[in-house]
């Protein structure tokens, strides 16, 4: 299948099953989403609705059961570990929950790491200009354990963005954090997005969150439905304007 | 994705993960992270290099020092000249050789006569130690001497004042006269047997033919000594040994001093075990170390994954680490092993000059060896583990799941442990025995420790907070606990053990030659002097035997048939009997051959009562009033010679021939110094034989100077003073002792980082409990408690079974090792769980402290 060249993303009667002792346990029913180049899109649902099932799919971190994937035209369900990781390095970037920040590198080294992984050759000097934009200049030879979780999230922002990703996976990047950092966070991650132009694929349960997003699927008991919320499209561009 | 972004990518990707596995490297040294593995490669290279250089340059020492005894690093011993092809072989492999042939024989100054002991010897005697001699009257410090000139001879004191005569005069030596030219201080292998014919007297092997002693029938010993280079000595050996008769023996220092070979087989095989034991710890250190190491590492290579790193970018990646960790380790504990090794060294200086041994390249290949086996085998399947990490773990979290606990990956690292005991030992028997003996004690702690653990929550429901807390846990956590549980319980055992043989060891030493021990036997006593001498003997604070009737005679017939008789020593006789039970060869010819004989007159005594530290094993002891002549035999001997039981035994003394029965075997410790005696009769059976008086006594060292006098006062009395044997022993042991204490040193160290690892290696667990307990409003203290608690409760456990495994192993070891008798040592159970409890649980709350100290929302940051 090839994409529309305005498509990032394609994913077609998508399914996800995984076997149990004496049953077949369905967490995602088959499933269409398409993606924009340059879109926000967040995925909404409670807990165990198969939201993050969906992302580790999307993402090329795990294999579905059924059906194609394609990013960037690289159909991910073909591909074995090592191709999917391959395409990972040159197109996805991600921002985790729990940080994911590798404790014995300094926070600039963790930033560098997706840049070197995709051979880009100035990624110390990157590096330092994502942290200085994120406001951690002075954190750049910290380690993670020294950091507090507001300033690891935003390293691993930084580290998000530093490959300049063609698609980033968020998922709930303010989770572990209180109201007002996860707020500042946000803004930080929107700004950065818009500014870099990337595509942004959201896991959230936080409805608010998931409102700055120019578009919303939700996910309940693996079914994907999509959900129109045109006028939410403003106050996400107005809010990123206040932070920058 | 802009062409601009492509421009800047670098073609070159091949040195990224060189320049990562560094970086990771050089922080996570930094912050710490690898110190526990490092650690423990360290511990378990220092330990060998030390261990395997310290023992290796101690026995070369000593074999060095000892070496003196027997004047040479090997003696070949035969009742015949040697063959030349011998000679010419020494020739080949560049050995020095000297010629020693010894007898006895009357020697004749005017009227007076003396029977005495003959050493001839050539030029080069001694090649080791040292033959001093005064040549001069006034001389007041001896010349250290090789040969006498042709035509004269050096004499030991007694010869002079027994024979009246003085440095200068003449004495008659089978035909030829021969003139005194100095008397001997010191002989380096003189013997010392209680039962020699008399003074020593040295004379050149050029005069032996001039004297007529070699006649047909003439009793002989030739002594051909060699030294040099021991790598020709051992290949000059192994071409000699198969060519031995029964009449020959090749032998070394060790081999000539049954006692110094005992001491030092029993401490090498200690050492060997030490460190062995010390070796697995530390290689089970390694392997919980890695294991941990495997886990801390997930979440960094699941991030790598995801973040698009191939998975040889990541294998290289850690390889280089693990590779570049393991040789930094490996150098370290090469620094550490030899400053260690330099330490033992300088520290045994005092006892022992080690300035000449060599260090070869034994210590330093087996280390690196067994640091690079601890390093891969141990660390493999934690490691390959860890490089299949899946990326999808950022996203579900990661596993914790540890292998089955049987299964093929435990192979790598039990063959490994089995190579490394092989290396270390070369003895196939101790290590499959260490390996196998551990595997089952692991597997039966493993259940049995699963079952105490279950049994301390019904006890602990009762019990106060903590402790309700802490074995809930223990029980909650019974399957991971169990597998800590099996290394604590190794770990003290380990410990235990070395401290029980240690002693055991040491106080087995000691009481074979306790303080009393004597340093010298005293011959050729007359009745008449009797009273005399026991004055001399109480009036300066001498520990004397008593006096023993001695009879010089010959055993020459068994049942009626008459013995071959080669010459040997008591000891050399039980010695020979012991080596040709292990060559079964030899004792198949030995059938074809005529009954063997003890080859030499006899020191035969009498006796009411069984002499000390004999033991009665067959027959029974006789009545003294018994008037039916009877004998009691040496077990070794009897066994040499096949005598039995109710055997008809026909002696020889002076020309009298009598035959008694055997009615009693006994046997007789070698090892002490007291006097021992092959033959004992009923009193009837000597009683109207002429006899001479023998003792041994302790001699102190304040009094040593009355001797001389005593001396002068009995010149007819022989005294042969061993002292300096006796106190090469005590150094000997003093020496072993220290290096004893050196390798538990290391095994402590080895046990005590086995202990840390695994507590670290639950560490994560228990923060994300601490983290839940904080949140639901635990205080402080009970958390503190419940901790030391849990850690208490499973170091008392693991010190109870650690104590119980401790004792079937001393058992073990002390029968079939090291031939000792066995002992029980309750004390120390109370030693291993007290240990055990606070030792694990102090290690434990420390390693948890700075948990502890954390806020709830730093711990909770930390977990969740």
């Amino acid at each position: 299948m090839k994409l529309d060249p305005n498509n990032i993303l394609k994913v077609h009667a998508l399914t996800k099953s995984v076997q149990l002792e004496d049953k077949t346990l369905e967490l995602l029913q088959p499933l269409e989403l398409t993606i924009n180049a340059g879109e926000t899109l967040a995925i909404v649902g409670s807990s165990g609705s198969g939201k993050t099932t969906l992302l580790s799919l999307l993402a090329g971190l795990d294999l579905p059961t059924t059906g194609e994937v394609y990013l960037k035209n690289h159909a991910l369900h073909q591909f074995n570990e090592e191709q999917r990781s391959q395409v990972r390095a040159n197109h996805v970037g991600f921002i985790f929950q729990q940080f994911l920040l590798i404790n014995s590198l300094t926070a600039l080294e963790n930033v560098m790491l997706p840049a070197e992984l995709a051979n880009i050759s100035d990624a110390r000097q990157r590096g330092k200009e994502l942290l200085a934009q994120v406001g951690l200049s002075e954190r750049a030879d910290h380690y993670p354990s020294q950091l507090s979780g507001g300033e690891q999230q935003r390293v691993a922002i930084a580290r998000a963005f530093i490959a300049e990703p063609d698609i980033l996976f968020a998922d709930e990047p303010t989770g572990n954090l209180d109201n007002k950092t996860g707020k500042h966070i946000a803004n930080l991650l929107f700004e950065l997005n818009q500014k870099k132009g990337t595509t942004l694929v959201l896991v959230t349960h936080d409805q608010k969150l998931a409102s700055r997003c120019e578009r919303q699927v939700e996910m309940d008991s693996g079914v994907l439905t999509e959900k129109t919320v045109p006028h939410q499209l403003n106050e996400c561009a107005s809010t990123v304007n206040k932070v920058g | 994705m802009s062409a601009n972004f492509l421009d800047k990518r670098a073609m070159n990707k091949s040195n990224l993960w060189i320049k990562q596995s560094l970086r990771l490297l050089h922080h996570e040294f930094r912050r710490g992270e690898l110190t526990i593995i490092c650690l423990a490669i360290v511990l378990a290279v220092a330990t060998v290099f030390s261990l395997s250089g310290f023992s290796g340059k101690i026995k070369q020492a000593l074999l060095t020092n000892s070496s003196s005894y027997i004047a040479a690093d090997r003696v070949l011993r035969t009742s015949r000249i040697a063959a030349p092809e011998i000679i010419e072989k020494s020739q080949q492999y560049t050995l020095k050789m000297a010629e020693k042939v010894e007898t006895e024989s009357m020697v004749f100054a005017g009227e007076n006569m003396l029977l005495s002991e003959l050493s001839v010897i050539s030029d080069l005697y001694p090649l080791r130690g040292e033959l001093k001699v005064i040549k001069m009257a006034e001389q007041q410090v001896p010349t250290v001497e090789h040969a006498p000139k042709s035509g004269s001879v050096w004499v030991e004191p007694s010869v002079l004042s027994r024979l009246d005569i003085d440095i200068g005069d003449q004495v008659e030596i089978g035909v030829t006269s021969f003139v005194i030219a100095g008397i001997i201080t010191d002989i380096p292998d003189r013997s010392y047997r209680a039962f020699i014919a008399g003074p020593t007297i040295i004379l050149n092997i050029a005069d032996l033919e001039k004297t007529q002693l070699v006649q047909p029938g003439s009793r002989l010993t030739y002594k051909y000594l060699f030294a040099g280079n021991i790598d020709a000595i051992k290949s000059f050996e192994e071409w000699i040994k198969p060519k031995l008769n029964d009449t020959q023996s090749f032998y070394d220092a060790k081999q000539a001093q049954s006692r110094l070979s005992n001491t030092l087989t029993t401490a090498e095989k200690f050492l060997s075990l030490a460190s062995m034991l010390g070796i697995v710890l530390a290689a089970v250190a390694v392997a919980v170390a890695s294991r941990r190491y495997g886990q801390r590492h997930q979440p960094m290579v699941a991030v790598f994954k995801a973040l698009g790193a191939s998975l040889p970018h990541i294998r290289k990646l850690y390889y280089l680490h693990w590779s570049l960790l393991s040789l930094i380790s490996i150098s370290i504990g090469l620094i550490v092993g030899y400053c260690l090794l330099l330490l033992g060294t300088s520290a045994m200086d005092h006892y022992l000059s080690l300035e000449n041994t060599s260090l070869g390249y034994k210590p330093l290949s087996i280390s690196v060896v067994t640091g690079l086996l601890c390093a891969i085998a141990f660390a493999i399947q934690p490691i390959k583990r860890l490089i299949n990490t899946s990326p999808l773990s950022v996203i579900r979290g990661f596993s914790t799941e540890t292998l089955p606990r049987f299964g093929l990956h435990q192979l790598p690292p039990i063959l490994a442990l089995f190579a490394l005991l092989m290396i270390f030992s070369q003895d196939l028997t101790m290590s499959l025995s260490l390996l196998i003996g551990g595997m089952l004690v692991s597997a039966v702690l493993l259940a049995f420790g699963q079952g105490l653990m279950s049994a301390g929550r019904t006890v602990g429901s009762q019990a106060g907070k903590s402790w309700h807390l802490a074995l809930a846990n223990l029980k909650r956590r019974a399957s991971e606990n169990s597998v800590q549980l099996v290394s604590f319980t190794i770990a003290i055992k380990l410990l235990l053990l070395i401290t029980v043989m240690k002693h055991s060891i040491i106080s087995e030493w000691q009481q074979q030659f306790p303080e009393n021990t004597p340093n010298h036997y005293v011959m050729n006593i007359a009745e008449h002097q009797l009273s005399a001498i026991d004055s001399f003997v109480n009036a300066n604070n001498i520990q004397s035997q008593g006096f023993y009737q001695v009879f010089r005679g010959r055993l020459s017939a068994v049942n009626g048939e008459s013995l071959l008789n080669t010459e040997m020593s008591d000891e050399a006789s039980v010695e020979k009997t012991q080596s040709d039970k292990q060559d079964k060869t030899k004792t198949t010819e030995k059938e074809n051959t005529p009954r063997q004989g003890m080859g030499r007159e006899l020191g035969l005594t009498w006796g009411d009562e069984i002499p000390y530290q004999n033991k009665l094993l067959e027959g029974q002891w006789w009545q003294p009033e018994d008037q039916q002549g009877q004998v009691s035999i040496e077990s070794a001997i009897a066994e040499r010679l096949s005598i039995v039981l109710g055997d008809e035994l026909t002696f020889d003394l002076g020309g009298q021939v009598f035959t008694v029965p055997v009615t009693s075997i006994r046997e007789v410790n070698w090892q002490s110094r007291q006097l021992n005696f092959i033959m004992v009769f009923n009193k009837s059976v000597l009683e109207n034989f002429p006899a001479t008086y023998i003792s041994a006594w302790m001699v102190p060292e304040q009094t040593k100077d009355h001797l001389a006098h005593f001396l002068r006062e009995f010149p007819t009395i022989t005294m042969m003073d061993f002292g300096a044997i006796l106190k090469q022993l005590y150094q000997v042991i003093e020496q072993v002792s220290i290096a004893i204490e050196l390798i538990l040193i290391l095994v402590v160290l080895a046990g005590s980082l086995v202990l840390i690892a695994q507590v670290q290696a639950s560490m994560e667990e228990r923060e994300r409990e601490l983290a839940i307990l904080r949140t639901l409003g635990a205080k402080g203290s009970l958390l503190r408690n419940s901790v030391l608690f849990e850690f208490v409760a499973l170091g008392a456990i693991a010190g109870l079974m650690a104590s119980f495994a401790m004792e079937i192993a001393v058992y073990f070891l002390q029968t079939q090792v090291f031939d000792m008798s066995a002992s029980f040592h309750f004390s120390y159970w109370l030693l291993g769980i007290g240990v055990g409890a606070s030792f694990v649980g102090i290690v434990g709350l420390f390693s948890c402290w700075r948990l502890l100290q954390l806020s709830s929302v730093t711990l909770i940051r930390r977990t969740m």
